[in-house]
């Protein structure tokens, strides 16, 4: 039995925790992988904003598609982008915007 | 030349076109993994079976529902996935499903660029449309030019919101229940709901009728 | 810098933003193959003999023309082969055998 006096010290392992939370800011990275990405090139170098975790962790999805059934679990994020930052001169509505799951090794903070 | 006399059994004559090079290697890959025991014609014939009850109904159900019942509707907006299992709506495909709230402030809608990720247990396969090129290339990037194809006209007070899909999260929008609807049943709001106003195309109003 | 570099960095699935026409309202009712090619994708991810990112990946790796020419079933099932016979599940020349056989009972069967 643990006694109430005693503190437990742990520590998780890297990539147990989000790395993001909501709220914060965050530029999807450039790079070009060849063969298989789920990263659309429209939305590489752009910088937005993390609006939701979601649960649970997971495989990445690149990695799965060579048919190894595996991967590395991690977490992917809502990421909210304005269209007038994906489309120079957008005509829409300046509060419109795009959201889209990135995986966390394709995130930076900034 | 002989008659032909009729002694001798004729192989059925079946009145079908002869199927297309694309369906005889579907037949064929099928018939070579049914051999070598890698799967059985049954798990075909079943998962046939749940694809075709899969349908746009199973989705006007829980919007319905959700237009009705405020606590199913928080719980839908918290976890999409568990309050369609409420209904008995399994996520064979093993997806996560986020349910997007259109309000007088917020209108969304949902594409998927790379592919044709769709809700698919809650709605079943999507319209060619929303797989083909246009839909996906300018869905993110003119979406209101892209409503207005559709007849959708959105304030430019109102924000839009339009979801890629590229991972295990599966989209669906809860569009905004249309006035003078006070009195309706929870099937003849349903019958109001249609597929393209769960994937953010259209708006629901009382001119629409019979769910697609 | 290379011309041709775009075409191995842009899949050929990458298409958001890029220009593109009216879109045409069209839908077709499955044909039964369409149905079973759909029933047998989602049959082999839980079987994890061929997963659903996978599946996106061998069609991708058809190449511009062919995903541009192919119709959507089309695409996966051309795809299916290629990967299982990557996996060696099957090789070209059973597959081209049964596809032969197939091809000879429809005859066989329509002809009096």
């Amino acid at each position: 039995m643990i006694s109430a006096s005693s503190t437990i010290q742990i520590v998780k392992a890297l990539g147990e925790e989000p790395a993001f939370k909501a709220g914060d800011r965050v530029r999807i990275s450039v790079r070009y992988p060849v063969g298989h990405y789920r990263v659309p090139i429209y939305i590489r170098g752009k910088q937005g904003i993390i609006e939701k975790i979601l649960e649970p962790a997971a495989v990445n999805n690149e990695e799965e598609g060579f048919g190894r059934n595996a991967g590395l679990k991690g977490w992917y994020y809502r990421v909210a982008v304005p269209l007038t930052e994906l489309w120079p001169g957008y005509d829409g509505a300046p509060h419109d915007r795009l959201v889209i799951e990135i995986f966390e090794t394709w995130l930076e903070r900034i | 030349m002989t008659t032909h006399d009729h002694d001798h059994d004729h192989p059925k004559i079946i009145d079908e076109p002869m199927p297309g090079y694309y369906e005889i290697m579907e037949t064929a890959v099928r018939e070579l993994l049914v051999e070598k025991k890698l799967i059985s014609p049954g798990e075909i014939r079943r998962q046939i079976e749940v694809l075709d009850s899969r349908t746009t109904a199973l989705g006007a159900k829980v919007v319905a529902r959700a237009w009705v019942d405020p606590e199913f509707r928080a719980r839908l907006l918290a976890n999409g996935r568990a309050a369609c299992e409420e209904f008995g709506i399994s996520f064979y495909d093993d997806t996560q499903l986020i349910v997007l709230e259109n309000t007088d402030k917020v209108h969304n809608l949902i594409v998927c660029t790379l592919c044709s990720c769709y809700p698919r247990p809650v709605l079943g396969l999507p319209p060619d449309w929303y797989k083909a090129k246009p839909y996906r290339a300018r869905a993110v990037k003119e979406p209101r030019k892209v409503l207005a194809e559709f007849g959708t006209e959105i304030p430019d007070d109102v924000e839009i919101r339009v979801s890629d899909s590229t991972a295990t999260v599966r989209y669906l929008v809860l569009p905004q229940r249309p006035a003078g609807t006070k009195d309706f049943t929870e099937e003849q709001l349903a019958a109001l709901v249609t597929r393209d106003a769960m994937i953010g195309v259209v708006k629901v109003n009382l001119e629409q009728g019979i769910a697609v | 810098m290379s011309q041709t570099e775009q075409l191995l960095k842009k899949l050929p699935n990458d298409i958001g933003g890029m220009p593109a026409d009216r879109i045409e309202r069209t839908d077709h009712v499955l044909e039964p193959w369409e149905k079973r090619c759909h029933a047998l994708a989602d049959v082999l991810d839980f079987h994890k003999i061929l997963n659903t990112e996978e599946k996106r990946r061998g069609v991708e790796s058809l190449g511009a023309e062919m995903v541009g020419k192919l119709t959507y079933y089309e695409r996966w099932i051309a795809a299916f082969a290629f990967i299982l016979f990557q996996k060696q599940i099957l090789t070209p020349d059973e597959l081209a055998r049964k596809m032969a056989e197939v091809e000879a009972r429809h005859l066989e069967a329509s002809t009096p």
